[in-house]
């Protein structure tokens, strides 16, 4: 009976040395060791056996069982590694088969810019305005020092909604100005108003009749224009970079005093001239300046108190600049192939 | 403004300072200098016309000139203009050289001919700018000279004046400016001296009577007797072509040379014109015209400013003069005009006649009156000195509304305290000084400043601070930034609630517009949308004449580009603001709108799959905003299907409205298939936005069952779910229907709608037997309430 013991155990040993895989390996196991496994049958049919036998077979058995078990043990860890170490090759992808596109739209490019210059804003302390873009002459030009008739308003034809022009397509986002320091009344004023607005242009590449701007306002005790100065560069350095500069002209808007136009040094060239700054070195970005008094004292702002600047550049400008885009048309065409770029 | 810079010489020391460094020092202190470009005519030479005929086989208009280029050399000349003719003296540019205006010259044929060389228009070598081709014709030189030798080389500025610079629009202004910028002195002093005038008074001559003192603050009229009109010497003549001005005469080029100087509009009359020896400055008459010096006849209103005389209309006030009165060869006595109008009348009036002259560019802008007698003396000088006129004494200055001195109190620590820099004060006080301010401190150390006669931009405080701000440099002053000051800083924004409605239509595929606000009324109308449209006026075209009303008709012209472009079914959404009404004060409601617009196959199934896909979208929204459930309801509304489209409610409030866009809409637009739309009022969805808090998470299993119903097509899903509901009691947590079956052995109008429920009790496992019993009631309640057989 022993012998019997001896020779299944010999058996399995070899099968399951010889086992090629797993599932043969458990094959193996289930043959000798499962329930009506050969050498568990053995064991359990010990009727015909002397009962001062059967504890030295019970022995034998066990030590055969565990042999027999440290044996699959063992040969499953080599199969098992064996089987892992292969599969670069048995489970093989080709990686380079093209995926299909996720399906998720893309955000208008001009909404990614606006949204990116809100944020750049709203981190030092800007909140975000709406104001009216069918606006009274009022908001839009008188209460900015803009009188009627006056030539200063030649440079922003306008679209009027009645013969007496007192109603009309905001040619600015600075009716804001005036709103906003209506509407939160005790400064400090730190806001940003983006939004569309309108001007009588001839489309082309550079023109459109409505486009869109951001208009800054601050009003608080002290402001400068070094504040201005660094806001902007703030703003120029947040959007491309710290080695991009700004520069501060001289220039001339109704409610500002003092006024400048901005620039921004042209990434490629970095001020030394190039073809697409057209040799000037710097790209013209936008309008500044310190609020008039006589703006503030219309938003109901004591001038004696307080100053303020404000700024208002073209957001589709920025846009420009950031993607290299050089018609302003292909922004509000809709045309996907252009909208999927970014 | 072109400015020469050779001409700036004259009032400023420009020695050791290239125009390009003058450019750079103008632009940083507020004087744009938008183009600098150099003139140099060595390489052009005079020639002489020998021979001058038609090209006999062109189909254009030549002529083909023989012409002696010095040297003993003749060369064969083609050009486009007939004014060249036999005997002229020509500038030439020979093969090889390039004319300033940039064209490069070649040896070559012209329709037939050899062409030797160009014949040059004072355009090419941007001495004037002609409207007509005309070769510009020399009045000395010889063959073969360079023309360098009588037109030296010349560096020309072109600068962008602001409209609160008038006084920059002359030479002597851009001057001073160069000079402060600089830190060099201006070499002449602003009012000039004017001594002499014979007799008799010129008052004795010409009566001025201003009947419009608001129009016109001040009138000079100066007599000047025995001119001899012909032409300008060549300094002047230079310096009106660098300028771009074209010489005519030396009594009519005086006034265009004073305009160029000063900045101040002049006309000249020729006396013996003038009716009555009276100038009336009166509204033009209803009716009235005008035959003016450009040719045209204008036909005058009430409303237009006028110089007349005691019969009829001379000159059109700070516009134009009329070809009656003007200057002529014949001309022996003079009347010259140095007039301050009213800028805004002057605008008015240009706009009226869409005519835009120097003189009412200058008026627009509002001028000094001081500036007009500065003017009327350095005119009478020089037209004295150039066409030996003799020049009256007391002219007829009428003044009815004299420029009042502006004085400016200013703290010098303003300086300091709004430029953000610290400018010492005897840097400040020089700075103002060279730009002409007086300025005297005052015991309490204000100062009291006075502004030059030709600034009336200055008159506040910031106005000085600017002035020394743009002079001392701009870019001197430090970045810094406003936070500093304040005690705490808390960044704005925060959730940003637009950005998470762009978010779930971006997620769900859909792209994003921006589209013109301005939309054309034809359509609006067509669509059925233009009720409450606000249109302008004054629109550029009629595809671009009306704020639109609705976001949808944008989103369908978005998808036709896009079908016909690329063939693109796109899926498309915008957020932005729509515009219907008028407020009390003329504004409009501008609500913002979130549309989108999916374009779907062609069969009724593929209608409803879009229809569904859009209500997910709209759930997600409502879910997204925790704005808690969304409830349809069956709707019509234009442009939609009849028995495809819901009204959505969140809270009880309608919020907008989904659907299947009717047939008509689609062909409006000539789109096929079928196309489904969601159109949201973003700020109404934005307000129900709620709190979002977490819940517990559920420890003991849940029970899920489906059950199919057969049931009248009458009878909604709503409906049945509202019966389901109460059914299940408190231990249902959650129910949907998930599918809609019809087949002929159900039978006709009825169809079979499975749901999906779901049991849970937050205290215990259910048991299925608790669970058998919920749903055989459901199923009795489905059955009496709306006679739902199960399937
Ligand atoms: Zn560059």
């Amino acid at each position: 009976m022993i012998n019997r013991v001896e020779e299944l155990k010999e058996a399995a040993l070899s099968a399951a040395a010889a086992a090629g895989d797993e599932a043969a390996l458990e094959d193996v196991r289930v043959a000798y060791l499962g329930r009506k496994g050969r050498l568990t049958e053995v064991l359990s049919n010990l009727g015909g056996v002397p009962a001062a036998e059967r504890p030295a077979i019970g022995q034998a058995g066990n030590r055969a069982k565990q042999e027999i078990g440290a044996a699959i043990a063992e040969r499953a860890g080599f199969l098992s590694d064996s089987r892992l170490e292969a599969l670069a090759e048995t489970e093989a992808i080709d990686i380079t088969f093209p995926a299909p596109p996720l399906r998720r739209g893309h955000a208008h490019v001009l909404s990614q810019v606006r949204r990116q210059l809100e944020v750049i804003f709203e981190r030092i302390g800007y909140s975000v305005e709406e104001g009216p873009e069918i606006e009274t002459d009022w908001y839009n030009f008188e209460a900015l020092n803009l009188p009627k008739g006056h030539a200063s308003r030649d440079v922003q034809d306008s679209f009027f909604l009645d013969p007496g022009e007192e109603t009309v397509l905001r040619t600015h986002t600075s009716n804001v100005q005036i709103r906003g320091m209506e509407r939160i009344g005790q400064p400090p004023i730190y806001i940003v108003a983006p939004g569309r607005v309108y001007r009588r242009e001839n489309l082309d590449a550079t023109h459109l009749a409505g486009f869109m701007q951001l208009e800054g306002l601050a009003v608080d005790q002290g402001l400068t224009v070094g504040d201005l100065k660094g806001t902007l560069l703030y703003l120029v350095q947040s959007l491309f970079g710290p080695q991009r500069q700004v520069r501060m002209r001289p220039h001339h808007f109704g409610y500002t005093e003092p006024s400048f136009e901005f620039d921004t040094i042209c990434g490629r060239c970095l001020g030394k001239g190039c073809r697409s700054c057209g040799q000037e070195g710097w790209l013209e970005t936008g309008g500044c300046g310190m609020v008039h008094p006589q703006v503030l004292r219309n938003g109901g702002i004591d001038p004696e108190r307080y100053t303020g600047y404000a700024w208002g550049f073209g957001i589709e400008r920025i846009a420009m600049l950031e993607y290299d885009v050089e018609d302003l048309r292909l922004f509000y065409e809709n045309d996907l192939r252009f909208n999927r770029q970014f | 403004m072109r400015i020469s810079y050779e001409w700036l010489g004259e009032y400023v020391d420009t020695a050791g300072l290239s125009p390009a460094e003058a450019a750079e020092l103008l632009t940083m202190s507020g004087t744009k200098i938008e183009s600098l470009s150099v003139v140099d005519l060595s390489e052009i030479v005079v020639g002489r016309v020998l021979e001058q005929r038609e090209h006999p086989r062109s189909n254009k208009p030549l002529w083909i000139h023989q012409v002696d280029v010095g040297g003993g050399q003749t060369r064969q000349i083609v050009a486009g203009a007939a004014n060249a003719v036999a005997g002229t003296l020509v500038p030439v540019a020979l093969p090889g050289t390039r004319v300033p205006s940039g064209t490069l010259v070649r040896d070559g044929k012209i329709a037939g001919e050899r062409a030797q060389g160009m014949l040059c228009s004072a355009d090419e070598l941007l001495q004037a700018e002609e409207r007509v081709p005309r070769i510009m014709l020399l009045d000395r030189g010889e063959p073969g000279e360079s023309l360098a030798t009588y037109f030296p080389v010349e560096a020309i500025l072109e600068a962008e004046i602001t409209p609160n610079r008038p006084d920059c629009l002359g030479h002597l202004g851009v001057a001073r400016e160069l000079a402060a910028a600089a830190g060099r002195e201006l070499k002449v002093d602003f009012m000039p001296t004017f001594t002499g005038g014979i007799e008799p008074p010129g008052t004795d001559l010409v009566q001025v009577t201003i009947e419009e003192p608001d129009l016109c603050s001040r009138y000079i009229g100066a007599p000047i007797t025995g001119v001899k009109v012909g032409p300008s010497p060549e300094w002047l003549q230079r310096r009106l072509r660098a300028a771009g001005v074209r010489p005519i005469n030396n009594v009519v080029d005086v006034s265009a040379y004073v305009m160029l100087e000063y900045g101040q509009p002049l006309h000249v009359f020729d006396l013996a014109r003038v009716a009555g020896s009276e100038i009336r400055v009166r509204r033009a008459r209803e009716g009235e015209r005008l035959a003016c010096l450009d040719g045209q006849q204008r036909s005058l209103t009430d409303r237009m400013l006028v110089i007349a005389d005691r019969d009829r209309p001379l000159a059109l006030a700070g516009l134009i003069g009329g070809e009656d009165s003007g200057v002529t060869g014949a001309t022996v006595d003079v009347l010259l005009e140095a007039a301050t109008f009213d800028g805004v009348s002057v605008r008015a009036t240009s706009r009226a006649l869409a005519l835009r002259t120097e003189a009412s560019s200058r008026f627009e802008k509002g001028l000094a009156p001081e500036l007009a007698l500065a003017g009327a003396r350095r005119a009478a000088t020089l037209v004295a000195e150039l066409a030996g006129g003799r020049v009256h004494r007391d002219w007829a200055d009428e003044y009815p509304r004299p420029q009042q001195p502006v004085r400016v109190r200013v703290d010098p620590l303003q300086v300091d305290a709004l430029l953000g820099v610290h400018v010492p004060l005897e840097e400040s006080q020089a700075i103002l000084r060279r730009l002409g301010f007086h300025l005297r401190t005052l015991d309490d150390g204000a100062w009291d400043v006075l502004p030059p006669v030709f600034r009336l931009d200055v008159t506040i405080p910031e106005d000085i601070v600017e002035e020394v701000g743009r002079i001392h440099g701009i870019e001197r002053i430090p970045a810094t930034l406003p936070g500093r000051r304040r005690p705490n800083w808390i960044p704005a924004g925060g959730e940003h609630l637009p950005s998470r409605l762009r978010e779930v239509l971006l997620g769900a595929g859909f792209d994003e517009t921006v589209s013109s606000a301005l939309v054309s009324r034809r359509l609006l109308e067509r669509l059925g949308l233009a009720e409450g449209a606000r249109s302008v006026i004054n629109p550029m075209s009629d595809e671009l004449d009306t704020m639109r009303t609705s976001l949808l008709p944008s989103l369908l012209l978005a998808g036709v580009l896009n079908q016909n472009r690329s063939g693109i079914r796109a899926d498309l959404f915008e957020l932005g603001r729509v515009y219907r009404g008028t407020l009390a004060d003329g504004r409009a409601e501008e609500p913002t709108r979130l549309a989108a617009l999916s374009r779907v196959g062609g069969d009724l199934e593929a209608g409803r799959a879009g229809f569904l896909r859009l209500k997910s979208v709209a759930d997600r929204l409502a879910e997204d905003l925790a704005a808690g459930p969304v409830e349809y309801r069956r709707a019509s509304a234009g442009l939609f299907h009849p028995g495809r489209t819901a009204s959505i409610h969140l809270g009880g409030r309608e919020v907008g409205i989904v659907g299947e866009l009717h047939p008509a809409t689609l062909q409006v637009f000539d789109l096929d298939g079928r196309a489904v739309a969601l159109d949201l009022d973003a700020d109404l969805l934005l307000a129900a936005a709620g709190a979002r808090r977490a819940r517990e998470l559920p420890r003991f299993p849940a029970v899920d069952r489906d059950l199919a119903v057969v049931v009248s097509d009458a009878i909604s899903a709503a409906e049945l779910l509202a019966t389901i509901g109460p059914a299940g009691g408190p231990l249902l947590e959650s129910m949907t229907a998930f599918d809609e079956y019809r087949s002929e052995q159900l039978g006709r109008r009825v169809r079979s709608i499975a749901f999906a429920l779901t049991f849970r009790s937050l205290e215990r496992t259910l048991t299925d037997s608790e669970v058998d019993s919920l749903m055989a009631s459901i199923r009795s309640r489905l059955e009496s309430e709306h006679r739902a057989r199960p399937r």
